[in-house]
């Protein structure tokens, strides 16, 4: 199944740049383009995957479903759009006939930052001006502008809203907003709104480790700001494969027909 | 709808290669690999868009829909697959309703070198081994191999192929095989089996110019390579936008309860 392939090498970009830097929304240049020094602790790039302990029994698994253990503090809101969905994972799981998790009965993108639950590797690429985040999972992309831009709210509400990045250090915070608000948080069916904020904080404590943490914000869906914590390990011998939601058996199986799902 | 931030910066990223040059599939090196023929080289990246001119009838646009005016002669086996399709572009389109293009009904990945017709922006980045073209549409992803694998059977029969490449000079010949038979080869229908065998030679002519010169060679289906030549420009302004395909009005006004696509 996975690709073991020999020497897949990181890269340091190097950037030079053609385009006038002087504009409202990016800061002057006042040094030349990042050595590579610098530029070693702000290398995010690779195959990725998360890297947390196997315990024995998947129900254990929390974080391949949900992001903490614990439960977030929802508002009155929040908990009735939670019981009201059917998930097929956790401790109160329903038979995958009868989810009515978004996903399952359109392959639907599963949106930000769920992605990060499904079991597959990423892989980060860094251009000048963005970093991509390429998910094996259903060819997903969240694109992360580091150009200087500001949110673009004429996009209207997108899948996997709208991210602007900034280096403070060696960490990459992620900004992300102007969500839709079609899919679950997560897989268990927390839920949120379309005044979703997601902030991601990137940053590799060394060659083969790389940490993430999430800040979820969303006033309508949770009564304050929580957050979760995800380590990735480096998988050097890695590469993404193809892998779409119309292919999974779970997909195939289930009746298209059967009741729309809840929001 | 179009992202239009200054500021877009080209990469030339160099890697530091920790790749033997050497492998069965590639040429001997004459000299090291961190010369003109490898990815730090030759820098493809950026957005680029579809370069055919604009011609004012949109019957004569062939290549919204395929890849030449004249498609090369059919086998018996590929006319009949021909006849029964019934597409919604070209001289013999049906109604929306009426389509069996497999994309209509399920949403499925459309495929490769289909990919290359819908007249969306794709981005081009590269890491060492790799380059990556990432499509608007749907969120694809193509991953052209360039680290010296071979392709890679064990793999199955993909919808968007098992791709690997080589520099020869300044060009990038990658070749594509491995594909699932679930998709059209182009929008009017023209078939393909799993024996589609996909060679490109990419070149970037100038700075905001790219050339693919594509061959499709698939005996079962036509009696001779087809041959096509796909002009691409830079679009130093653009990013990528969200599209997936759930969400185009097209899709969701069929039925998809009606007739299962012809394959």
């Amino acid at each position: 199944m996975r690709i073991h392939r020999f020497g897949v090498a990181l890269a340091l970009t190097i950037a030079l740049s053609f385009s006038s830097k002087a504009t409202a929304q990016s800061k002057p240049q006042t040094k030349p383009a990042a050595t590579a020094t610098s530029d070693q602790e702000r290398d995010l790039s690779g195959v990725w995957f998360d890297d947390r302990p196997r315990p024995v029994t998947v129900n254990e698994r929390y974080w391949i479903y949900k992001f903490n253990a614990e439960e977030p503090p929802m508002t009155a809101w929040g908990q009735a759009q939670y019981d009201a969905t059917k998930s097929s994972f956790g401790t109160r799981a329903y038979p995958l006939a009868e989810t009515n998790d978004p996903l399952y009965h359109a392959c639907s993108p599963p949106g930000l930052p769920r992605i990060y639950l499904h079991p597959f590797p990423l892989q980060i690429v860094q251009t000048p001006g963005e970093v991509l985040v390429l998910f094996e999972y259903d060819s997903i992309r969240h694109q992360i502008f580091t150009d200087g831009r500001a949110h673009d709210t004429t996009l209207g509400p997108l899948w996997m809203g709208d991210s602007i990045g900034h280096w403070e250090g060696d960490t990459l915070v992620a900004d992300t907003v102007n969500f839709n608000d079609k899919t679950w948080l997560d897989r268990i069916g927390h839920p949120h709104s379309d005044a979703l904020h997601v902030v991601e904080r990137f940053r590799r404590k060394d060659q083969t480790h790389l940490d993430l943490d999430i800040t979820i914000e969303d006033p309508k869906a949770y009564t304050k700001p929580w957050t979760t914590h995800i380590e990735f390990g480096l998988r050097p011998k890695w590469t993404l494969q193809e892998q779409f939601c119309e292919d999974e058996e779970s997909f195939q199986k289930l009746d298209k027909d059967a009741a729309a799902p809840a929001k | 709808m179009r992202k239009e931030p200054l500021g877009i910066a080209l990469a030339m990223a160099i890697a530091l290669s920790f790749l033997p040059a050497a492998s069965a599939q590639t040429k001997q090196p004459s000299k090291p690999a961190t010369a003109e023929n490898s990815d730090q080289a030759h820098d493809l990246s950026g957005v680029w868009f579809d370069d055919h001119p604009r011609l004012i009838r949109v019957q004569e646009r062939y290549w919204a829909y395929t890849f030449t005016p004249d498609a090369p002669p059919m086998t018996e086996w590929a006319q009949a697959k021909f006849n029964a399709a019934k597409a919604s572009f070209g001289p013999h389109a049906y109604p929306l309703v009426e389509t069996t293009d497999p994309l209509y009904h399920t949403c499925a990945p459309i495929g490769f070198p289909i990919a290359y017709l819908y007249p969306l922006p794709m981005q081009i980045v590269q890491t060492p081994g790799e380059v990556i073209l990432l499509f608007e549409w749907d969120s694809l992803r193509h991953q052209i191999f360039t680290d010296g694998r071979q392709h890679d059977t064990a793999l199955g029969p993909l919808w968007m192929g098992d791709s690997i490449g080589h520099w020869e000079g300044d060009t990038l010949v990658a070749d594509t095989v491995n594909f699932n038979d679930k998709t059209w080869l182009d929008r009017m229908g023209h078939p393909h089996s799993e024996a589609l065998h996909v060679v490109e030679r990419i070149r970037r002519i100038d700075h905001d110019h790219l050339v693919d010169d594509i061959t499709i060679d698939d005996p079962k289906a036509y009696t001779k390579p087809w041959t096509a030549h796909l002009p691409f420009v830079l679009k130093p302004k653009w990013t990528l936008a969200e599209q997936f395909c759930e969400d185009e009005e097209s899709f969701q006004k069929i039925d998809k309860d009606a007739a299962a696509p012809v394959k």
